[in-house]
C-alpha cells in the first residue's frame, strides 16, 4: 500500500484512493491482493506438498485436488499457489529495483545535467533500440538459472522507461518558481529531495513500477518457458513449460488443468496490474489530481 | 546678507523650559530665497519669529547677523526699527494679525510713519502704490479687516509688509487659509514682486509645490533642529533624509498621482530625546541612532543632512548588470548594461514593455538567474549565491504567477514556514508563529483549517497573499515585486497592493516594485527606471519620470529612447 500513500498524499488515507480507483480498477485490486494473499499463505492453504506426489497423476479437479494433478501426481492447485510467490516475487523485485533504479538516475540526470546525464541518456537510447528478448535469453544462460538473477537481468532492461519519464518531469520541476524561491532561501539537494523533487516523482514511479511489474511477471513466464528459469522453484512459466513438454498434451484432456490454472493466474495478475497502473496513471496526472482529491 | 549660527530658542513657560529651537545655523544672500519645511510643531514659525526678535517670553541663544550686526544682541528699541525697515514678516493668518476695528489704510499707513518718519500723505500714497503692485484697487483703504476676503487680506498684508522696502520677507504659510485660485494669485504675485524689487525671502511652508516654485533652497526641520539642508529642486528630487522623503509622500499636491503616506508615529516632545529625535519613526534607525544626536554634516555638494548613516542608506546597487540568452547559435543580449539602485525604506518601480527584460533584471539581482557580468552590491557588500536571499533579513522575491510560485502541494502554514524551516530558523514553535504572523499581515484567516490547506485549493488571490506572506515572513530589507499583481483581478490587484505598500509604509522596507503598467507604478513609487531593450532609458523621482497625463504615458512608453 506504499503506492497509495504516496500517490494521494494531500488529502491521506486510503480511503480518498480507494474513492478516486474505476470500478475496474477496485476489482483488480481485489484480484490482486487475493492472489497475493494465497502466494503469502500458500503453506496454510494448500493441503499438498508442491514438489511431492500427493495423488494419482494426471487426474482431473476434483473436492481433493481443485485444479487436478500433473504427470507425476503433484497437486497443480499447491503449485499454482507456491509458484504465485515467484512470479509475484520477480514482479515486485524488478519493478522495485528497475523502478527505484531508474527513478534515481532519472532525478541525477535531471537535476545535475551534464556531462553524466548525456551518457546516461545515449545509454539509454541504445538500450531502448536492442531487442531484449534475445540478450536476456544469453544472460540467463550465462548467468545461471536463479530467481536473483532473473530480476535482475529484467531490471537490467526496465529501469530505463522509468528514468526517462522521471528526468524529463525533473527538467521542469527544475525550473519551476517554487524550487528557484526555495533554492534562493538556501535549500540544499537533500531538502528539495525530500520536500519538493520526490513528493512529485513518486506517483510517477509508482505508475512505472506497476507496469514494470506486469512486463516482468510476464517476462519471466517466457524466460521459464524457454527453459530459463530456476527449476527448482516452479513459477508459473514453468509449470506450463512442464505441461507443454508433456508429448502430445493437445491431444488430451489434461491441458484443461494443467495448462489453463497457470495461465489464469499469469493472466489475472498482470491483467490486474495492468488496470491498477491505468487508474494510477490517471491520478497522477496533477491535472486530474487536482479535481479528485 | 543674513547670517544665523548656533541659534537656540527655549520657550519657559511654567518652569518647565522647552526647546523650541536648537543649534540652527544657516545662511541667505541678498536676493536668495529659502524654503522651510516640516509638519506642524517643529520650529518653524518660532525660528522666523527669532529671527525677527518677537519672542519676548523665550531665552534666545546664539547669533542672527543681519549684515554684521547682530539682532539678537540690539536693545529692543534699535531692533523695532530694523523690523519692517530690514526685516518684515507676512503671517500665517491674515485675520488674527489686522486689528478688526481700525480700516486697512490707517492699519498699513501705520508702519510707514513709525519707521520710515512719512507724513500721512506720504505714507497714504506709498500705500497706494503698493496696493496697486498687489493688484488691489485704492478703495479698499476705506474696508474693515472683516470685510475683505482672505486673499485680499493677504495681499493687503503684503503691500503693508514691502511698503518699507525690506530686504528680507520672511513669509509664514501665506497660502494656507486660501483656496486654489487665490493662492495661486498670492504665490503669483510674491514671485513677481520678488523679481521686481530683489529682496531675498525666508518661505515656511507645507505647500511643496509654492515651495519648489519659489525657492532656490530647502531647510527641513525636525523637533527644533534642521535636518537637511540643500538646493531645493535636489532635496525634492533625492531626499537623503527619511524624514523630508515622508514629508514628500506626505504631500497631496506635490505628485497627484501617488497614493498619500504620512510619517508613522508623532515627533517627540523637543528635548525628550537623547538621541535623533526621529529615531523612533525612522525605517533605517540602527542602535546607535538612540545615543546620540546627529550633526548637520556635508553630504556630497551643497547638501548638509543630520544623520548618523549619512542620510538614506543604500540597500542595493546593481552596476553594469549583464545577460544574454543563447538561442541556437544567435546570441540575444536580454540585459546590456543596467544600473541601478534602491535606497532604504523607498519603493522604486521598474517599468517597462513586456520583453524589456524586466524580470530578468530581477531574477539576476535576487541570483535566482546567474548573471554574465555585473556586481550588485547588498548594504555595501558584494553578494554571491545565496548570500543574500537565505538569511533572515535579506532579500526576498515574490513572482508573478502564484500558482507557480508556490508549491502546489503544500499547505498554506507549510508553504509559509518554508523559507524558516530552510534557513533553520529557531524553533519550531517560533517559526509558526512567525508564518502566522505574517499571514495575519497579508489579512489571511490563521485558522486551523486554513492553515492546512492546501495551496492549490486557493484562489489566486489568496495565492499571491500566501507568496507574499512567505517573502515577508523572513523580514526582509528588499522586496522585489515582480508584476505580483499581473495575473489578478484589478479589485484584487487594488486591494493586495494597498495591503502591501500599507505594510512596507510601517515596516520601512524598500521594495522594487516591477511592473509594465505605469499607472499602477505611479501610484506606489517613490523613484522610477524605465528599461527598455535592455537599457535604462529613463531613470528619476516618480514626479519628474511620471508625471504626465495618462495618454502620454502609454503612447510614450515604446517610444521613449531618450538615452
Amino acid at each position: 500500500m506504499k503506492v497509495v500513500e504516496l500517490g494521494c498524499r494531500e488529502t491521506g488515507g486510503s480511503r480518498s484512493f480507494w474513492r478516486m480507483l474505476s470500478g475496474s480498477g477496485r476489482m483488480a485490486l481485489a484480484v490482486l491482493a487475493t492472489m497475493a494473499m494465497i502466494a503469502l499463505a500458500a503453506p496454510f492453504v494448500c493441503r499438498h506438498s508442491p514438489r511431492i506426489a500427493s495423488g494419482p497423476a494426471l487426474a482431473a479437479p476434483s473436492a481433493a485436488h481443485p485444479m487436478g494433478t500433473d504427470e507425476l501426481g503433484v497437486d497443480l492447485w499447491a503449485q499454482v499457489a507456491h509458484g504465485g510467490r515467484i512470479s509475484l516475487l520477480v514482479g515486485a523485485g524488478t519493478a522495485l529495483l528497475a523502478g527505484f533504479g531508474g527513478a534515481a538516475a532519472g532525478i541525477a540526470c535531471g537535476y545535475r545535467g551534464g556531462l553524466a546525464d548525456r551518457l546516461t541518456m545515449r545509454l539509454i537510447d541504445i538500450l531502448l533500440v536492442m531487442p531484449d528478448l534475445p540478450l536476456m535469453i544469453v544472460l540467463a544462460a550465462f548467468f545461471g538459472p536463479s530467481v536473483v538473477t532473473i530480476i535482475i537481468v529484467l531490471s537490467a532492461f526496465s529501469w530505463v522507461t522509468t528514468a526517462r519519464v522521471v528526468r524529463g518531469r525533473m527538467l521542469t520541476l527544475r525550473e519551476r518558481r517554487y524550487i528557484k524561491a526555495a533554492e534562493s532561501y538556501g535549500a540544499g539537494t537533500f531538502y528539495l529531495l525530500r520536500r519538493h523533487f520526490l513528493p512529485e516523482i513518486m506517483p510517477l514511479a509508482a505508475v512505472g513500477m506497476i507496469r514494470l511489474a506486469g512486463r516482468a511477471i510476464v517476462a519471466e513466464a517466457g524466460l521459464s518457458f524457454l527453459g530459463l528459469g530456476d527449476p527448482a522453484s516452479r513459477s508459473w512459466g514453468l509449470i506450463m513449460h512442464h505441461a507443454l513438454s508433456f508429448r502430445g498434451i493437445y491431444y488430451t484432456d489434461f491441458w484443461q488443468w494443467w495448462l489453463v490454472f497457470p495461465w489464469l493466474a499469469l493472466t489475472l495478475v498482470v491483467t490486474s496490474l495492468a488496470l491498477i497502473g491505468r487508474d494510477l496513471e490517471r491520478m497522477a496526472d496533477p491535472r486530474i489530481r487536482r479535481r479528485g482529491c | 546678507m543674513l547670517t544665523v549660527e548656533d541659534f537656540s530658542i527655549v520657550y519657559d513657560r511654567d518652569g518647565s523650559p522647552l526647546p523650541a529651537v536648537s543649534g540652527t545655523a544657516f545662511s541667505l544672500a541678498a536676493g536668495e530665497s529659502l524654503g522651510i519645511i516640516g509638519e506642524s510643531g517643529c520650529g518653524k514659525t518660532t525660528l522666523a519669529l527669532g529671527i525677527m526678535g518677537l519672542l519676548p517670553g523665550a531665552t534666545v541663544s546664539g547669533r542672527v547677523l543681519l549684515h554684521g550686526r547682530d539682532l539678537t544682541a540690539m536693545a529692543e528699541s534699535e531692533r523695532r526699527r530694523c523690523r519692517w525697515r530690514h526685516i518684515a514678516m507676512l503671517f500665517q493668518n491674515s485675520l488674527e494679525v489686522l486689528n478688526p476695528v481700525i480700516t486697512i489704510g490707517e492699519q498699513l499707513t501705520e508702519p510707514l510713519i513709525a519707521h520710515l518718519g512719512l507724513t500721512a500723505r506720504q505714507a497714504r500714497e506709498r500705500v497706494t502704490e503698493m496696493l496697486a503692485a498687489t493688484g488691489l484697487a485704492p478703495r479698499w483703504l476705506a474696508a474693515y479687516p472683516h470685510q475683505m476676503s482672505g486673499g485680499m487680506r493677504q495681499k493687503a498684508l503684503l503691500a503693508m509688509a514691502l511698503a518699507c522696502g525690506p530686504e528680507l520677507l520672511i513669509v509664514d504659510e501665506p497660502t494656507t487659509s486660501l483656496d486654489p485660485e487665490s493662492r495661486q494669485a498670492v504665490l503669483d504675485l510674491l514671485q513677481d514682486l520678488q523679481s521686481r524689487l530683489g529682496f531675498a525671502m525666508i518661505m515656511i511652508s507645507h505647500n511643496l509645490p509654492a515651495i519648489r516654485r519659489l525657492t532656490g533652497r530647502l531647510l527641513t526641520m525636525y523637533a527644533g533642529r534642521v535636518v537637511e539642508e540643500g538646493d531645493t529642486a535636489e532635496v525634492l528630487r533625492r531626499p537623503l533624509h527619511p524624514y523630508t522623503r515622508g514629508l514628500i509622500n506626505a504631500a497631496p499636491d506635490f505628485f497627484p498621482y501617488k497614493d498619500l503616506w504620512g510619517i508613522p508615529g508623532v515627533p517627540p516632545r523637543a528635548g525628550s530625546l537623547a538621541g535623533c529625535g526621529f529615531a523612533p519613526r525612522c525605517c533605517q534607525a540602527g542602535d546607535f541612532c538612540a545615543e546620540l544626536p546627529p550633526e548637520l554634516r556635508e553630504q556630497g555638494s551643497d547638501r548638509r543632512v543630520a544623520c548618523h548613516k549619512g542620510g538614506i542608506e543604500t540597500v542595493l546597487s546593481a552596476h553594469g548588470m549583464v545577460k544574454t540568452y543563447r538561442l541556437g547559435d544567435e546570441a540575444v543580449k536580454a540585459i546590456k548594461g543596467v544600473d541601478l539602485v534602491v535606497r532604504h525604506g523607498e519603493v522604486v518601480a521598474l517599468v517597462g514593455r513586456s520583453g524589456s527584460g524586466k524580470s530578468t533584471l530581477a531574477q539576476m539581482l535576487v541570483r535566482v538567474l546567474p548573471a554574465d557580468g555585473g556586481m550588485v552590491h547588498f548594504f555595501g557588500r558584494s553578494i554571491f549565491d545565496r548570500q543574500a536571499t537565505a538569511v533572515i533579513g535579506g532579500m526576498q522575491m515574490v513572482f508573478q504567477d502564484p500558482a507557480e510560485a508556490v508549491s502546489h502541494r503544500l499547505s498554506v502554514l507549510e508553504a509559509v514556514r518554508e523559507p524558516l524551516d530552510i534557513m533553520g530558523h529557531g524553533e519550531r514553535g517560533d517559526r509558526e508563529r512567525r508564518a502566522m504572523a505574517a499571514l495575519a499581515a497579508m489579512h489571511l484567516p490563521t485558522s486551523t483549517d486554513f492553515l492546512r490547506r492546501t495551496c492549490h485549493g486557493l484562489s489566486g488571490g489568496q495565492r499571491q497573499r500566501v507568496a507574499i506572506a512567505r517573502a515577508l515572513v523572513t523580514e526582509p530589507a528588499l522586496l522585489v515585486a515582480d508584476e505580483i499583481t499581473a495575473m489578478l483581478d484589478p479589485s484584487t490587484q487594488a486591494v493586495i497592493l494597498r495591503e502591501l505598500k500599507g505594510l512596507q509604509h510601517q515596516r520601512g522596507f524598500s521594495m522594487l516594485f516591477i511592473s509594465h503598467d505605469m499607472h499602477l507604478a505611479r501610484k506606489v513609487a517613490d523613484r522610477v527606471y524605465v528599461l527598455d531593450q535592455g537599457y535604462i532609458v529613463e531613470e528619476g523621482a516618480a514626479f519628474e519620470v511620471l508625471n504626465g497625463p495618462a495618454d502620454s504615458l502609454a503612447m510614450s512608453m515604446p517610444a521613449v529612447t531618450r538615452n
